[in-house]
C-alpha cells in the first residue's frame, strides 16, 4: 500500500506514544496516568473518610488506638463500635456507593446520555417497590434482598415495554422511566399507609435509602455482589466505549451491540438491587458518581473502576455527614444525597440543554 | 474480477415495511463503487446489510466468497470497514483517542494497545491530513475536520473495504470535494470503496462503477459512461435533462432542463 | 354527552362502595332523606363526591394550562412538581404552626405551588423552548428535592409523620366536609382565569414568535397561566392531598374528541376530570374491597400506562 502526502503538512514531531504495561508478547495494556493518578487520590480520600467516620463523636475510638484496634479484638465501647455499629456501616458504605456507582456507569453508557441513570429510570423505585412487597406484605416469603431484585427487574421490563424501542431512544426511556417510577412510588407509599405505625417509621427510613444499622450479613452480601459483578463490568468496558459512538458504527466495528447492550443492563439491574436490598434506594448516586468520575479522570471513556471509587467516597462522605449531623435526629443518607444530587441533577440539565443533547 | 463483497437475493425490511425485495449485486474488487437513488429507494439500507449492521429477512451476503454469517463480527471487522451516516462523537474525546478506537477488531483482552495499533493510527492521520489536530477535542473541530477524523478512523481499521454511508452529507462544497478527493486517493491505494452518494454529478466524476437503485431494486449499474444517461435521470427521478461531459474530467454530468413555461 | 358522563359518574360515585346502594337509593336519599340507614350512607358520601368533582376539575384544566404554556403533551401537576411544592409547604406548616383549617392550606400551599412551577419551567426550558424530556426531568428533579425535604420533616416529627403518610397519597376520604366549600372559591377563580387565557393559550401553541407576531404578549399569558396553575394546585392539594396525573391523561383524552382548541379543551376537560377521579374513586372503593385504596395511588396507575401511550405518540419530536 502506497503512502500518500495530504495536502496539510505532517507535523513536525512524533507526537507522545500513550504509555503502556507491557509483558512479554502476549499482554499490552494502555494505562491512562491521568485516571491512575485520580484513582489513588480518591483511594486516599475515601481511607480518610472511613478513619474520620470511626473516630469522630461521642462513640468514636481514639485516633491513637484504631489501629491496634482493627487489627485485635477489643472488647467493650471500642469493640462494639468497630464490630457492630461504625464498622460494618462503614464497610457497607464503600460497597454500596461503589455498586451504585458502576451501576450508573453502565446505564449512562448504555443510553448514551447522562441523565440515563438508574434512578431516573425508575430503577430504585422499583426495587424498593419490590423491598417492600416481600419485607411488609408477604412476610417471610421470600427474602428481601430477592424481593428488591424482582421489583427491579419488573421496573426494566416496563420500561424496555413502554419505549418499544428498547433503550436505544434516551428520551423516550427517560420519561417512561418517570412514569414507572410513579407508579412504584404510589404503590410504595400505598404499603407504607397500611402498615402499623412503627413498621412504617422504619419502612419509611428503609425507602430514603439508609445505612443506619447495617450490619455483616450485609456487607457479605453487597461485597459479593461486587466481587461477582464488576468483573463483568470491566470486560464488558472496551465494548461500551464503541457503543458510545453509535450502535452501527459499535456493530460496524464488531462489538456487538445488542447483546453487549443486554448484558451491561442486566449486570447494572444487579448491582443496583444488592444495593437497594441492602440499604434502600439511595437517591442520585448513580447519577452522579459517574459524572464526577468524568470529570476528574477526563477520560471519554466509561471508567467502571473510577466511577466505582467515585460512587463509594459520596456515599462515605454522605453517611458521615449524617451520622455526624447536628440536627437531633440522624436522618437517612438518602434524603442528603437526594438533595445535593437533586441540585446537581438540575445544574447538569441546564448544561445538557445548552448544549442540545436533550 | 471475482467480487470481494456480493449480495444474493436480499430481502431487508423495516419491521413490516420491506424496502429491498430481491436484490443481488456484485462489488467490483478493487473498484470505487457509487450508490445512487432518490430519497427512500433503499440505498443507505443496502449499504447497512451489505457491512451486516442489519439482517437481511431473506438472502445473503457474501464476503470473500462465503457467507457474511459464518464469520465473526470482528472477523468481518478485520476486512471491511463501514462509516455510518451520523456517527456519534463521545463527550471529551481527543482526535487521536477517537481514531484509535477503530484498531478494536485487531484488539484482544489482553492486547488492548500494542505498537501496531500506534503505527495504524498515525498512518490514518497522515492519510487525512489530521495529524495537527491530535491533540485536539473533537466536539470542537469544523463539520469538515470531523468528517475527516472519522474517515481516520475507519481507515485506522486497515480493511480493504471501505463502505461510506453518505460521507458528504451537511458539509459546504469545498469540504465535500475534500473528502471525495480523499475516498480517490484511497482508491488509488488500492482499497475497495462502496459508497453511496447524494450527488450525481460527483457520483459520476469519482465513480469506476455506478449503481442506480430505485424502489428496493436495482436499475443500472456499469461504468457512470454508459449508465448516466438523460433517459435514465428521467426514469429514476423524474427530471427531465441534459447529459454532458463534464468539462473538467469528461464524466457525465448531469444539467437539469428548465421547465417550460407558459 | 360529557355532561351526561359527570353525572353517572357522581351517580355511581354516590351509589357504590362498601355497602352498594341501588340507584333508586340514592336518588331518594337525595331528594328525600328520611334518616335511614341508607340515606346515611349515600350523604355520607356526598363530601368526597363534591371533593372529587372540584379537585378532578381543578387538575384536569390545570393540566390543560401547563401542556398550553409550555406546548409540552407532558404536563401535568403531579409530573412537573407543583403538587408536591404544594404539599411541602403545608407539611411545613403543619410541622411548626400546627393544623389549620382547609382555608388556611390553601393559602400556605400557594407559594409552595407557585415556586416550583417557576423553578420547574426555568429548569425544563432550553434555549430551543421546553422539550418534553426537558421538562419532565425538571419535574422530576424539583419533585425528587422537596420530596427529600418533606421526609427529613416528616422523619423527625413522627406526629407529622403520622398523619402525613395517610394525606401525601392524595384521597377524597378522611377529609373534613367544610373542606370543599373553602377551597371551592380558589378553584372557582382559578378556572376562570384559564378560561380568560384559553384563546391566547391558542395563539401561543403556533410559537412565540409566531404569536408575539401576531400581537399576542406572550409574557402576560404565561405569567396569568402560572397563576391560574398554582391557584388550581394549591387548592387540589390543600384539599386532597397530591393527586398525578389527571392534568396528564384527561387532557389527552378530551384532545381526542374537541381537537386542540383551548376553550373547548377547558371546558371539557373541566367535566371530564371528575368523571376520571369519580371513576378512579370508586375503582379505589371497589377494588379491595373491604379495605379502600385511595385514588392517588388508582390515578398513578391509571395515568402512567396513558404516559406511555402519549410518549410513544410522540414520534421523533423526542
Amino acid at each position: 500500500m502506497s503512502r500518500r502526502q495530504g495536502p496539510a503538512a505532517r507535523p513536525a514531531r512524533r507526537p507522545a506514544a500513550r504509555p503502556v504495561l507491557r509483558l512479554g508478547e502476549a499482554v499490552s495494556l494502555p494505562i491512562d496516568r491521568r485516571a491512575l493518578t485520580v484513582g489513588m487520590l480518591v483511594v486516599v480520600a475515601i481511607l480518610l473518610a472511613g478513619f474520620l467516620t470511626l473516630t469522630l463523636g461521642s462513640l468514636g475510638i481514639a485516633p491513637a488506638q484504631l489501629l491496634p484496634a482493627l487489627f485485635s479484638d477489643p472488647g467493650g465501647t471500642e469493640g462494639f463500635v468497630l464490630s457492630r455499629l461504625r464498622g460494618p456501616r462503614l464497610t457497607v458504605a464503600i460497597a454500596t456507593g461503589a455498586a451504585l456507582g458502576v451501576s450508573g456507569a453502565l446505564f449512562q453508557t448504555v443510553t448514551r446520555n447522562p441523565l440515563g441513570s438508574p434512578d431516573v429510570i425508575g430503577l430504585g423505585v422499583g426495587a424498593s417497590a419490590g423491598a417492600a412487597t416481600v419485607g411488609l406484605l408477604y412476610p417471610g416469603v421470600l427474602p428481601v434482598p430477592a424481593g428488591a431484585l424482582i421489583g427491579a427487574a419488573v421496573a426494566i421490563v416496563l420500561v424496555w415495554l413502554g419505549t418499544g424501542r428498547g433503550f436505544s431512544s434516551p428520551a423516550r426511556f427517560i420519561i417512561v422511566g418517570i412514569g414507572v417510577s410513579a407508579m412504584g412510588s404510589a404503590y410504595t407509599q400505598f404499603v407504607i399507609a397500611r402498615a402499623g405505625r412503627e413498621q412504617a417509621l422504619v419502612l419509611s427510613a428503609y425507602l430514603n435509602g439508609t445505612l443506619a444499622s447495617r450490619g455483616w450479613d450485609d456487607a457479605v452480601l453487597i461485597w459479593g455482589a461486587l466481587a461477582a459483578l464488576v468483573p463483568i463490568a470491566l470486560l464488558l468496558g472496551r465494548r461500551l466505549h464503541l457503543i458510545e459512538m453509535g450502535d452501527e458504527m459499535a456493530d460496524a466495528l464488531g462489538a456487538r451491540s445488542g447483546r453487549t447492550r443486554i448484558a451491561s443492563i442486566a449486570v447494572a439491574v444487579c448491582l443496583s438491587a444488592a444495593a437497594v436490598s441492602v440499604a434502600g434506594p439511595i437517591a442520585f448516586v448513580a447519577l452522579t458518581a459517574p459524572q464526577i468520575a468524568k470529570r476528574l479522570g477526563r477520560s471519554p471513556g466509561t471508567g467502571i473502576l473510577l466511577s466505582a471509587l467515585t460512587g463509594a467516597l459520596i456515599l462515605v462522605a454522605a453517611d458521615l455527614l449524617v451520622q455526624q449531623s447536628l440536627m437531633g435526629v440522624q436522618l437517612p443518607v438518602g434524603i442528603l444525597t437526594a438533595v445535593v444530587g437533586g441540585v446537581y441533577l438540575g445544574y447538569l440539565l441546564i448544561r445538557e440543554s445548552r448544549k442540545g443533547t436533550l | 474480477m471475482s467480487p470481494i463483497l456480493a449480495a444474493r437475493g436480499l430481502r431487508l425490511a423495516y419491521d413490516s415495511r420491506v424496502v429491498v425485495e430481491n436484490l443481488s449485486i456484485d462489488i467490483p474488487d478493487g473498484g470505487f463503487t457509487v450508490i445512487v437513488g432518490p430519497n427512500a429507494c433503499g440505498k443507505s439500507t443496502l449499504l447497512k446489510a451489505l457491512a451486516r449492521t442489519i439482517t437481511p429477512s431473506a438472502g445473503e451476503v457474501l464476503l470473500g466468497g462465503s457467507p457474511m454469517l459464518s464469520y465473526r463480527s470482528k472477523q468481518v471487522a478485520r476486512r471491511l470497514a463501514m462509516l455510518p451516516q451520523s456517527p456519534i462523537s463521545p463527550d471529551a474525546i481527543t482526535v487521536r483517542d477517537l481514531i484509535g478506537r477503530g484498531r478494536y477488531p485487531h484488539q484482544s483482552l489482553l492486547r488492548q494497545w500494542t505498537a501496531a495499533d500506534e503505527t495504524a493510527v498515525d498512518e490514518a492521520m497522515a492519510a487525512t491530513a489530521v495529524g495537527e489536530l491530535a491533540d485536539r477535542l473533537v466536539a470542537e473541530l469544523s463539520g469538515g475536520q470531523r468528517q475527516r477524523v472519522w474517515i481516520a478512523m475507519v481507515l485506522a481499521q486497515q480493511t480493504e473495504l471501505l463502505l461510506l454511508d453518505e460521507p458528504t452529507t451537511f458539509l459546504d462544497i469545498a469540504h465535500q470535494y475534500d473528502v471525495l478527493e480523499l475516498c480517490a486517493r484511497l482508491h488509488e491505494s488500492g482499497r475497495t470503496l462502496v459508497v453511496v452518494l447524494h450527488d450525481l454529478n460527483q457520483a459520476a466524476r469519482y465513480a469506476t462503477n455506478l449503481v442506480v437503485m430505485k424502489d428496493g431494486g436495482i436499475l443500472a449499474q456499469g461504468s457512470p459512461t454508459d449508465v448516466l444517461t438523460a433517459d435514465l435521470v428521467e426514469a429514476v427521478f423524474g427530471l427531465p435533462s441534459l447529459v454532458i461531459p463534464d468539462p473538467e474530467t469528461g464524466t457525465p454530468m448531469v444539467v437539469p432542463r428548465r421547465p417550460r413555461v407558459r | 354527552m360529557a355532561l351526561v358522563l359527570l353525572l353517572l359518574a357522581v351517580l355511581l360515585s354516590l351509589a357504590v362502595g362498601n355497602k352498594a346502594i341501588p340507584l333508586e337509593g340514592v336518588w331518594l336519599a337525595l331528594t328525600d332523606p328520611a334518616g335511614s340507614y341508607t340515606d346515611t350512607v349515600v350523604a355520607s358520601r356526598i363530601p368526597r363526591t363534591i371533593l372529587g368533582v372540584l379537585a378532578g376539575a381543578a387538575l384536569a384544566v390545570s393540566g390543560v394550562v401547563m401542556q398550553g404554556l409550555t406546548r409540552n403533551p407532558l404536563g401535568d401537576p403531579g409530573l412537573l412538581g407543583v403538587n408536591v411544592g404544594a404539599a411541602a409547604a403545608i407539611v411545613t406548616a403543619v410541622a411548626f404552626f400546627g393544623v389549620g383549617s382547609a382555608a388556611t392550606s390553601v393559602w400556605i400551599a400557594l407559594p409552595g405551588a407557585f415556586a416550583a412551577v417557576v423553578v420547574v419551567y426555568a429548569l425544563g426550558t432550553g434555549p430551543r423552548g421546553a422539550s418534553p424530556v426537558r421538562l419532565v426531568l425538571a419535574g422530576a428533579v424539583v419533585s425528587a428535592v422537596i420530596a427529600a425535604y418533606i421526609q427529613a420533616i416528616a422523619l423527625s416529627r413522627p406526629d407529622v409523620f403520622d398523619s402525613y403518610r395517610y394525606w401525601v397519597i392524595g384521597s377524597l376520604a378522611g377529609r373534613d366536609p367544610g373542606t370543599a366549600g373553602e377551597v371551592a372559591p380558589f378553584i372557582v377563580v382559578g378556572l376562570l382565569v384559564s378560561i380568560a387565557i384559553a384563546p391566547a393559550l391558542n395563539t401561543l401553541a403556533l410559537g412565540d414568535d409566531t404569536a408575539t407576531a401576531l400581537g399576542a404578549n406572550t409574557a402576560r399569558t404565561r405569567i396569568l397561566g402560572a397563576v391560574a396553575t398554582t391557584l388550581l394546585c394549591a387548592a387540589s392539594t390543600a384539599a386532597v392531598g397530591p393527586i398525578g396525573f389527571v392534568g396528564l391523561a384527561v387532557p389527552h383524552i378530551v384532545r381526542g374528541i374537541t381537537g386542540a382548541d383551548h376553550r373547548w379543551l377547558i371546558a371539557y376537560s373541566a367535566v371530564l376530570g371528575p368523571v376520571l377521579l369519580l371513576v378512579a374513586d370508586v375503582v379505589g372503593r371497589v377494588l379491595l374491597s373491604p379495605q379502600e385504596l385511595m385514588v392517588g395511588v388508582v390515578t398513578a396507575f391509571i395515568g402512567a400506562p396513558i404516559l406511555l401511550i402519549a410518549v410513544r405518540r410522540m414520534r421523533g419530536s423526542a
